[in-house]
């Protein structure tokens, strides 16, 4: 009963902002002005794009007969979903990338918010010159990282391995049981600076007062950290969260590069790879479908764990 | 929670509706372009398009248009993504008048209507005698019309760094089990040494090596494709290495032409190459310091009978809304048959050429200073002669590949094996096939 009201001002207040404006015939002029600029590459390039592959998930290929026959396409209801769901790589892919971002996601952002928490201490000297040798890898594409760290897991060139070898260790990065752990290196030394930059501008966002009345109350360091900051910051933990859980599901540059180096990913390792390879088979129906049944998982899960954190965060 | 479930309603009723308007503007109308086309000269001067990835092409191109002035072809290089640009414009209905397709990709460009056939040239059809046999009957599928012509091939031999072979008193192999024996005795002188590298990432590589054995992976008879890439022919090359691969025999970690490979090459690590005639200037270029090392002898075999495979290779094709045909044939005769062109694409792409009058070529019958000398290019011509006329690629070839190289990895990774990877391979090429609604069934 009690959200309803603040709601209904809402509503009440939007409308009449709507009735000022009516017959303004300059002001609408304006705004079609203003948001023509957004709306126009926005349809043309995300809604068209989006709907399109919507529409080609919905058809199927036949044929005339004969050895080459010709081909055409027609609609073919939820043919092409059916396969999806079907497709047992699909769901090995989905699955491993599950195991990829339940391990690697928390690892990330812990390290993340770590990393902020200590560059927020007056404690720690050289501040600019960390903060931005932390978001370096950002700034390096993602094939880029991968490539660079191919050389590195390459039993045959790296100066890593070989390291290792001379302290008495022997590390396949690119074994089976390791590689995904390999990709997940490289996707955690890409991201960890960027999630915390987002951290950190918000932590540098809280008044120091409190931190103020905090040490008036006997609180140490620690106590201020983990009470005090990190709460305060949930609402950047949470988005940066949903970041990385988008970014799992779409993981494709890392395994893609490492594949071309390690016989232990497969052409279907990730969703995305698994779109790739059958689009790259010219099954554009098929791949289409594929895209889309991982936009629905992306969208069900971000917006599942954002519904579910607002509330206990009490935002 | 009311405002977001009707928000989600409505946005799912707004997608329902724009697919039903979008169903009601289905075009399943197939357009057959398959019929032989006419083939009139054109009155006045013609811009032909020419798409391909071979490196120095531009060249060649350069030397036609100062020849023929009223003919002009205007050249793209597509090597970045060849497939994919081909595609995307056949789906735009933009597709150039020639493009540059590998055999084993025919098949599946030839599903898609890409093509169109150029029989209604006379020219086109006399072009035949000019081919090395087998390359004629891939791009003109059996005879069923002229949609390309052959460009390069890659017959197959074995290379051999002599020196090494040598140093611990290996014949040259004959046959496969000389070969293994070779291997055994290597590996058994020197742990670190092997005799080659066995990349499950390249299944154009190993389907060189099953043509080799007359392994006829598909076949059309009766209105369907006769799936049969499982045949048994295909399983003694797959268990022959899958020997090599469990005896530790063959490197399994190299993938073919990268960095780590020309590094087990460089450390003098790997004492020979099953490789295709293209590959003679890979080592060249990128092992200078081995020169005179190496040596190229025929591939081992697996009777007493010569036999050979090919690994890769190309066509350049008449891509369907080609309206100049005439002079598409012309240009293309002349591209892929002409002693001075042949020449320079040798000399500049490295291209082996598919012609037969390419053997003749002067650079081709002379000795190559990387390799002592020799005349290898006659071990590749004597190649070239010996590979089964009968081999045919699948209409969803780079999908069966893609099935086959996971197996394959999965096999070198110790879980099942090549054979296994055979038949996996099998279910993906019926599976797809189904999948593009070509009829199709298990062979043999």
């Amino acid at each position: 009963m009690t959200d309803i009201a603040p709601r209904a001002t809402r509503v009440v207040t939007s409308t009449g902002g709507r009735r000022r404006h009516r017959g303004g015939g300059p002001r609408a002029g304006t705004i079609v002005a203003f948001v023509t600029p957004f709306f126009l590459p926005f349809v043309l390039f995300y809604l068209v794009p989006v709907g399109y592959a919507i529409w080609q998930s919905f058809l199927v290929v036949r044929r005339t007969g004969g050895q080459y026959g010709t081909s055409y396409t027609t609609f073919g209801g939820f043919e092409q979903y059916t396969k999806v769901f079907q497709n047992d790589e699909f769901w090995s892919s989905i699955g491993r990338i599950g195991l990829f971002g339940v391990v690697q996601v928390p690892v990330m952002l812990f390290v993340a918010l770590v990393m902020a928490l200590l560059l927020d201490t007056p404690l720690l000297k050289l501040k600019a010159f960390f903060r931005i040798t932390a978001f370096m890898p950002y700034a390096v594409p993602g094939v880029i990282a991968a490539i660079m760290w191919s050389y590195l897991y390459s039993p045959q060139i790296s100066p890593l391995v070989d390291g290792l070898k001379s302290v008495g260790l022997h590390p396949d990065f690119l074994g089976p049981g390791a590689v995904l752990w390999s990709a997940a290196n490289v996707s955690t030394w890409l991201w960890t600076g960027y999630n915390m930059l987002i951290m950190f501008s918000a932590l540098q966002s809280i008044p120091q007062e409190l931190y103020e009345a905090a040490k008036l109350d006997g609180a140490s360091n620690w106590t201020i950290a983990w009470q005090i900051k990190v709460p305060i910051i949930a609402p950047s933990i949470i988005l940066t969260t949903v970041f990385s859980i988008i970014g799992t599901l779409q993981l494709y540059a890392e395994p893609a590069v490492l594949r071309q180096i390690s016989s232990n990913i497969s052409s279907t390792y990730t969703p995305n790879m698994l779109a790739y390879a059958v689009a790259s088979g010219n099954n554009y129906q098929q791949a289409a479908a594929i895209s889309v049944v991982i936009a629905v998982i992306t969208f069900v899960l971000s917006f599942g764990f954002m519904r579910l954190t607002s509330k206990k965060a009490g935002l | 929670m009311s405002n977001t479930v009707t928000r989600i309603s409505l946005a799912a009723v707004a997608a329902a509706a724009s697919v039903a308007v979008l169903a009601g503007c289905s075009s399943p109308a197939p357009s057959s372009d398959a019929s032989a086309s006419s083939c009139e000269p054109a009155k006045g001067k013609v811009t032909l398009q020419y798409w391909n990835t071979v490196p120095g092409m531009d060249k060649v191109v350069a030397l036609w248009n100062k020849k023929n002035p009223d003919i002009q072809v205007q050249m793209k290089n597509i090597s970045n993504d060849q497939y994919g640009t081909i595609g995307n414009a056949l789906k735009a209905g933009k597709a150039p008048e020639l493009a540059q397709v590998g055999y084993d990709e025919l098949p599946f460009l030839r599903t898609q209507n890409a093509f169109v056939d150029a029989s209604a040239c006379s020219a086109a059809t006399a072009a035949k005698s000019k081919f090395v046999p087998w390359t004629w009957s891939q791009s003109s599928f059996g005879g069923t019309g002229v949609f390309a012509f052959p460009q390069d091939t890659g017959p197959m031999a074995l290379y051999v760094r002599s020196d090494i072979f040598k140093k611990h008193g290996l014949d040259i192999p004959k046959t496969w089990d000389d070969y293994a024996a070779d291997a055994r005795k290597l590996h058994k002188d020197d742990p670190g040494l092997s005799i080659t590298f066995f990349d499950p990432n390249n299944a154009e590589a190993f389907n060189g090596l099953l043509w080799q054995n007359s392994a006829e992976m598909y076949k059309y008879s009766g209105d369907k494709w006769h799936v049969s890439v499982a045949s048994d022919q295909s399983k003694q090359v797959a268990d022959y290495w899958q020997k090599m691969i469990d005896a530790k025999l063959v490197r399994t970690d190299l993938a073919h032409g990268s960095t780590q490979m020309y590094t087990a090459y460089q450390k003098n690590q790997i004492a020979s190459y099953v490789g295709a005639a293209w590959g003679y200037s890979m080592f060249r270029d990128n092992l200078p310091d081995q020169a005179g090392k190496w040596s190229i002898v025929p591939m081992p075999t697996w009777g007493s009978s010569a036999a050979s495979g090919d690994w890769g290779g190309s066509t350049v094709a008449f891509m369907k809304g080609n309206k100049h045909l005439y002079e598409s044939v012309k240009f293309n005769s002349w591209l892929n048959t002409d002693p001075e062109a042949l020449a320079l694409e040798n000399k500049l792409g490295g291209l082996y050429p598919a012609a037969t009058a390419g053997s003749e070529l002067p650079a081709l019958s002379q000795g190559v200073p990387y390799y002592n000398n020799e005349k290898i290019f006659d071990v590749f011509a004597d190649s070239s002669k010996n590979i089964d006329t009968n081999f045919s690629w699948g209409p969803t070839q780079k999908t069966v590949n893609l099935s086959l190289q996971d197996a394959m990895a999965k096999a070198t990774a110790g879980s099942g094996t090549l054979s296994d990877a055979l038949s996996a391979a099998q279910a993906t090429a019926l599976k797809s096939m189904k999948d593009q609604a070509i009829p199709a069934t298990a062979g043999k």
